[in-house]
């Protein structure tokens, strides 16, 4: 290991000091007068106060955080006005666009956020965080993929989606109980193009329908949560699935487990950061200083380090080590030429249907 | 100051101390109702998600042209019915058991009865996958005593499973309620009924069922309601047959935003719950002798 490459000692060792200069001050502190505190609505797994430690000692503010139990609670939270306390939230990538159509997001301004500068392109470029005008509503600081999670001991080839609909495998597979998702990796099982994965026609959707219900009998179940897929692994009831790498994570030291990631598409999830409309001016610059650190270098080290995400810039990819980099699936960028973001159809009620009478068939 | 006159012309009496709660389960219970029957007949903006008073059949011609809903609340009825049926007929010789057993033996029944109740929902399924699993409890000694030369699959996931359950989550009410009615019946009657010739089953159909049907009603309507309403242990245990219908209103409300279509599948699968729960009323009825103990308390 060069000594550019940050381990998990040195990250600790990192974070200590910077808790550290919080207690004892630092004196090149921002001066952020009118708000000491920050509110930021986000998923456990992405605001250990750990990774925040280092801007509240930058900033002599107190970061505290709301954890969220769905982007949908999230979403009515806003709508409603009953998270006025949220200061930052955390729309998805692919849900940003019913944030911005419902108003609950404040537009930004991107010359406050010089570090969306070193956002990889594709990030960088998207439209799904913009309105109609071309005005930026949410910023993309957090990605990872859904692989297919397959022990590595009961298959001979890394599996596909198509592995998903092997009778072979009967009574070892499970996929995800959301339409989305399912509805769309049948559709690429299928050889429909994954640009067109998530806008079906109804002739489309009808073929997947078919497909899943052909399928159900090969299934072991659909799995509910990832601590609920993680659990199938573990016992042996299932040897492959549609996943997060959540249970690669879990079980890699206890058993032979491996993280597929299929050509036809590989299923992204990126999180993004965004300002509610209704944030109060005087809590602004401490709102857009905690986006740049959400971009930056000691969030992302941090997170990498510990939570084994990558951030939506490149500002720590080289000091991180080649297996590091493997991990949070940075080391060969061509790998985002391949991703595919769920983005939820307009006719999101139909996919229900399909999918609710393909459980009921 | 029961029973004195509070103003004049009108007096506060014992009844009058169930208003409050009758007010909050009126407040509780018909108000969410009328707010579901309000939205169902709303529209939704998509594009800004939003509700929009209105006056659209749209939620309601969507639930009668979608056979799967109707499948789903079928299922629900059908469920609760299984279980509140299963329950009823595991659980009478259990409460019947407690009820004839001494002062001790009732406290160590109940304790029994009540554990697992106390485990949450969660624990209890995990528990179950580690008893049903292909590498669990079962299965292990299955292959062990060389029963069985491969796991057992249909005892994990399947709709057996969900059945099995959810009649071992619900058995407690079931039995707490036929165990206090058992509790209550005069001994001597039984005891009358066998000195006169009968069988021990015409005994406990000609007596101890009928006096104790107050208690079989309450717990087949309690426990058909819980079976009926539940939706962690379908999707967690039930494998590919564990949609219900709560869990795609959840969906509806969630996700699709399709509040209208999610307030008319509530409100039908409420009206088919209920009209199963009246039917089973009436069917309780039926039994020889019931109607009486169960009409004995009106004037």
């Amino acid at each position: 290991m060069t000594s550019a490459h940050l381990n998990r000692r040195q990250m600790l060792g990192t974070l200590a000091a910077g808790a550290g200069l919080t207690l004892l001050g630092s004196p090149n502190r921002p001066a952020f007068a009118a708000a000491k505190e920050l509110v930021w609505a986000t998923w456990d797994s992405n605001g250990h106060p750990e990774y925040v430690s280092p801007f509240e000692a930058k900033t002599g503010s107190k970061v505290k955080l709301s954890y969220l139990s769905s982007e949908d609670a999230q979403f009515a939270a806003l709508k409603t006005g009953s998270a006025s306390d949220w200061d930052i939230v955390n729309p998805s990538l692919n849900g940003s666009w019913r944030y911005i159509k419902a108003g609950v997001l404040k537009s930004l301004d991107l010359t406050k956020l010089p570090g969306t500068a070193n956002m990889y392109d594709v990030f960088k470029t998207t439209d799904k965080v913009k309105d109609d005008k071309g005005a930026t509503f949410a910023i993309p600081y957090l990605w990872g993929l859904n692989p297919i999670v397959y022990r590595s001991d009961k298959y001979d080839v890394e599996p596909t989606y198509s592995t998903l609909f092997d009778p072979k495998y009967k009574g070892q597979l499970a996929m995800r109980d959301y339409a989305l998702e399912s509805i769309s990796l049948t559709a690429l099982h299928l050889g429909i193009p994954r640009d067109k994965a998530f806008t079906l026609s109804a002739d489309e959707l009808a073929e997947c329908k078919k497909a899943l219900i052909a399928q159900k009998p090969i299934l072991r179940t659909y799995w509910q949560t990832i601590g609920d897929l993680t659990n199938l692994f573990a016992t042996g009831e299932v040897t492959c699935a549609f996943s997060w790498r959540v249970p690669y994570d879990a079980l890699k030291d206890k058993m032979k487990v491996a993280m597929a990631k299929p050509k036809a598409g590989i299923m992204g999830w990126c999180d993004c950061f965004g300002i509610p409309a209704s944030l109060a001016d005087d809590k602004l610059d401490l709102a857009y200083a905690f986006g740049n650190y959400l971009l930056g270098p000691d969030y992302a080290a941090a997170i990498a380090e510990i939570g084994n995400y990558a951030t939506s810039t490149n500002v720590v990819r080289d000091k991180l080590t080649k297996e590091k980099q493997e991990a949070i699936f940075i080391d060969d960028l061509s790998i985002m030429k391949n991703f595919m973001w769920p983005v939820a159809p307009p006719n999101y009620s139909d996919w229900l249907k399909v999918w609710n009478e393909v459980k009921a068939a | 100051m029961i029973g004195r006159p509070l103003f004049s012309g009108f007096a506060l009496g014992r009844t009058h101390l169930a208003i409050p709660v009758a007010l909050v389960l009126v407040l509780g219970c018909i108000v969410p109702l009328g707010v579901l029957v309000v939205f169902s007949v709303f529209e939704v903006d998509f594009d800004a998600f939003v509700l929009m008073p209105a006056l659209s059949p749209r939620a309601w011609s969507d639930l009668f042209h979608t056979w799967s809903f109707w499948v789903l609340i079928g299922k629900a009825v059908i469920s609760g019915a299984a279980a509140a049926l299963t329950t009823s007929i595991l659980g009478y010789p259990i409460a019947l058991a407690l009820a004839s057993a001494p002062l001790n033996w009732k406290g160590i029944g109940t304790v029994v009865l009540l554990t697992p109740l106390y485990t949450g929902e969660i624990v209890r399924i995990y528990a179950w996958r580690i008893v049903l699993g292909s590498e669990g409890l079962i299965n292990t000694l299955l292959l062990d005593l060389h029963i069985v030369a491969s796991p057992v699959k249909w005892l994990l996931f399947t709709p057996f499973t969900t059945a099995l359950v959810l009649t071992y989550n619900n058995l407690p009410y079931m039995v707490l309620a036929i165990w206090v009615s058992a509790e209550m019946v005069d001994k001597r009657l039984i005891e009358a009924a066998r000195d006169l010739g009968a069988r021990p089953l015409d005994a406990f159909f000609k007596v101890t069922l009928p006096l104790t049907t107050p208690g079989l009603a309450a717990g087949v309507f309690a426990v058909f309601a819980l079976a009926a309403g539940e939706m962690l242990t379908p999707s967690l245990l039930g494998g590919t047959s564990g949609q219900t219908a709560m869990a795609m209103i959840d969906n509806l409300f969630g996700t699709a935003f399709d509040w209208p279509l999610a307030s008319a599948l509530a409100l039908a699968l409420l009206a088919a719950l209920f009209l199963t729960a009246v039917a089973l009323g009436f069917c309780l009825t039926r039994f020889k002798g019931a109607r009486a103990v169960i009409g004995r308390g009106r004037a």
